[in-house]
């Protein structure tokens, strides 16, 4: 039983861990919350549905083209709402961010309704390892979590732009000096970000359901697990991830479903108390 | 000019509304009962330099607690409204001391966690607060003095006093040492830490007069409505107090009121679709931010200081004010 939540715990934070490292990316490159987050995640769900359902993709094919559409919503975000506020403070980020949720989320609302709706996998079956029943859609979650990882670290340590990316994130000031774009290299921030969150939506979508607020709870997850495991770090966003995930499911089973969303804001206000600046705090290192 | 305007005001809305029909006296005192919340985030963001997604979830405790009084214990309206704000008062306090001493991203953050957890805690604490189908039958104040609130109209003068008296006590705060003070931390914390302000103590000060504010709001809401449930009191709440700062404009006090009156009035004078108003008030949010920094206030004060009223950057703004 105990070995059973925790397998279901894992893959809950595979998700968790793929929506939160887009979010903390954001955050070290540019210092600002991208409020907007949970709602880039659901239209990269979205855009998953579609791809699937109305053009007859494959997932496997269907979710990096939905990844690739999504980086380019993320530079947009950038171009159009983040960059013309950027010089005014946490404040005008912030509000910009909240705004643009409003308008994507409730404008998801409109054009697609309410109802859930499943993206298809084209995976079936199960797999058995002692008590342990996990579906392979489940298992394919967790590969994808680790494949992107694997990626992300090859793009933040191999490619030029993604050592670009750790420059500005540990000194803006330094890396400008040295003739760096600040700008394009935020941008190239925030297209990860939206192919990271998009990866996060297609999963969600395919696991349980594809919906408007299908980002409410993702949203507010990254913000506790980039606490908990430090704004702006890369490792503290995963082992995070997989926490909260962890944390998540086993007070679900033992404690009490019903405020199992409580739990982890609990555990957010205790890390703030006793651990301020998370548990991994050196950034993007 | 302003203190004409404000006593033209005044007369209007103590002189007008016996002429009204019922629904516009409702819409009155809702307008009210919104300038209350409205306050209460203008006085965060504009002198504490704080946001607080949080801030519906005192609204909430402020209103499941004076009902709940009122309902389950059979207190009278006056006494149950104060032992609601001090509820309010003590849980801003508490949760000011946790999470004032992190700024910007990190206090949003744990004030949406907050707003979230009343949310969770009003939804699903079936027992005491009827789960999400929430409190019905909340009835008017009792008589207090002889006088009768049972009518709307009543009431709407009691939602105007109360929001009156808080605008005046809000504007002596603001300009004593107390909001003095407060603005000195919010433009530069340090160098107020380094002069010998008790940063932590006027922080926490702060958000408890605004969580009073909104506490003040969040009694009026039960009696108001009749009816509450935990979905009035989620995060689109707070980032509707938060619209109407910004677009009524910040730092000041008149901004958060003419912001109530323009997004309780537009949505009822354009007649739109009840769905659309959530994308109406993100698009507001990101134009006011981006292209009109003081608010409607601002955009006044400006048309004022250039001597004329240039129809052309002014109406589409004023005229639901």
């Amino acid at each position: 039983m105990i070995a059973q939540q925790l397998a279901n715990g894992v893959v809950l934070g595979s998700i968790y861990a793929l929506s939160a490292l887009g979010f903390t990316l954001i955050f070290g490159a540019a210092r600002v919350v991208n409020f907007a987050y949970g709602a880039l995640l659901m239209l990269g769900g979205f855009a998953t549905l579609l791809l699937t359902q109305s053009a007859g993709l494959g997932f496997f094919v269907a979710l990096p083209l939905a990844m690739l559409i999504m980086a380019g919503a993320g530079v947009l975000v950038f171009y159009l709402v983040v960059r013309p506020v950027l010089g005014r403070g946490d404040l005008a980020v912030l509000l910009v961010t909240t705004g643009l949720l409003y308008i994507l989320r409730e404008g998801a609302i409109i054009v697609f309704g309410t109802e859930p709706r499943q993206i298809d996998m084209g995976v079936e079956g199960i797999v058995e390892i002692g008590d342990v029943v996990i579906t392979n859609q489940r298992l394919v979650v967790i590969g994808c979590l680790v494949v992107l990882v694997g990626l992300l670290y090859v793009v933040l340590y191999r490619l030029r732009i993604g050592k670009a990316l750790r420059a500005v994130a540990q000194n803006r000031a330094g890396a400008e000096a040295i003739g760096l774009n600040i700008n394009r290299v935020t941008a190239f921030a925030f297209a990860v970000s939206g192919g990271l969150a998009c990866a996060a939506g297609g999963l969600l979508g395919a696991i349980y359901a594809a919906e408007p607020d299908m980002g409410d709870l993702p949203l507010l997850k990254s913000f506790v697990i980039v606490i908990f495991g430090g704004l702006g770090s890369v490792p503290g966003a995963i082992v995070g991830g997989l926490a909260i995930g962890l944390i998540e499911t086993l007070s679900g089973a033992y404690i009490s479903f019903a405020f199992k969303d409580g739990f982890t804001f609990v555990v957010l206000i205790a890390v703030l108390l006793f651990r301020p600046t998370g548990l991994f705090s050196s950034r993007m290192t | 000019m302003s203190r004409i305007a404000a006593a033209v005001v005044l007369a209007g809305l103590l002189l007008i509304p016996p002429a009204l029909d019922s629904y516009q006296v409702y819409l009155l005192s809702l307008t009210l009962v919104w300038s209350l919340l409205a306050l209460s985030m203008g006085l965060l963001v504009g002198f504490v330099g704080e946001i607080n997604f949080g801030q519906a979830g005192f609204v909430g405790i402020a209103a499941y607690v004076s009902s709940l009084l009122r309902i389950d214990f059979g207190i009278s309206f006056w006494l149950a409204a104060p032992v609601a704000l001090a509820a309010v008062v003590l849980v801003a306090a508490l949760i000011g001391v946790i999470t004032l001493r992190l700024r910007g991203p990190f206090f949003v953050l744990v004030t949406l966690a907050f707003g979230e957890i009343v949310r969770i805690v009003l939804a699903n604490w079936q027992d005491v607060t009827n789960g999400p189908i929430g409190l019905r039958g909340i009835a008017p104040p009792e008589g207090l003095f002889g006088i009768d609130f049972a009518g709307k109209l009543a009431f709407y003068y009691l939602a105007l006093v109360v929001t009156v008296a808080t605008s005046v006590a809000l504007a002596v705060i603001v300009r004593s040492r107390t909001g003095r003070l407060l603005v000195a931390l919010r433009e530069d914390e340090l160098l107020a830490a380094f002069v010998g302000v008790a940063v932590m103590r006027q922080k926490v000060i702060g958000l408890c007069i605004s969580a009073v504010v909104a506490g003040l709001g969040g009694v009026l809401i039960g009696p108001l409505l009749s009816v509450i449930s935990p979905g009035q009191f989620t995060i689109f709440a707070s980032v509707d107090m938060l619209v109407m700062v910004i677009v009524g404009g910040v730092g000041t006090l008149s901004g958060p009121l003419i912001g109530a009156v323009f997004l309780v009035y537009v949505p009822e004078v354009v007649q739109f679709a009840h769905e659309y108003r959530p994308v109406l008030m993100g698009a507001l949010l990101i134009l006011a931010t981006m292209f009109l920094p003081g608010g409607l206030v601002g955009l006044m004060r400006a048309m004022v200081a250039r001597g004329g009223v240039r129809p052309s950057v002014g109406a589409g703004g004023v005229r639901g004010g």
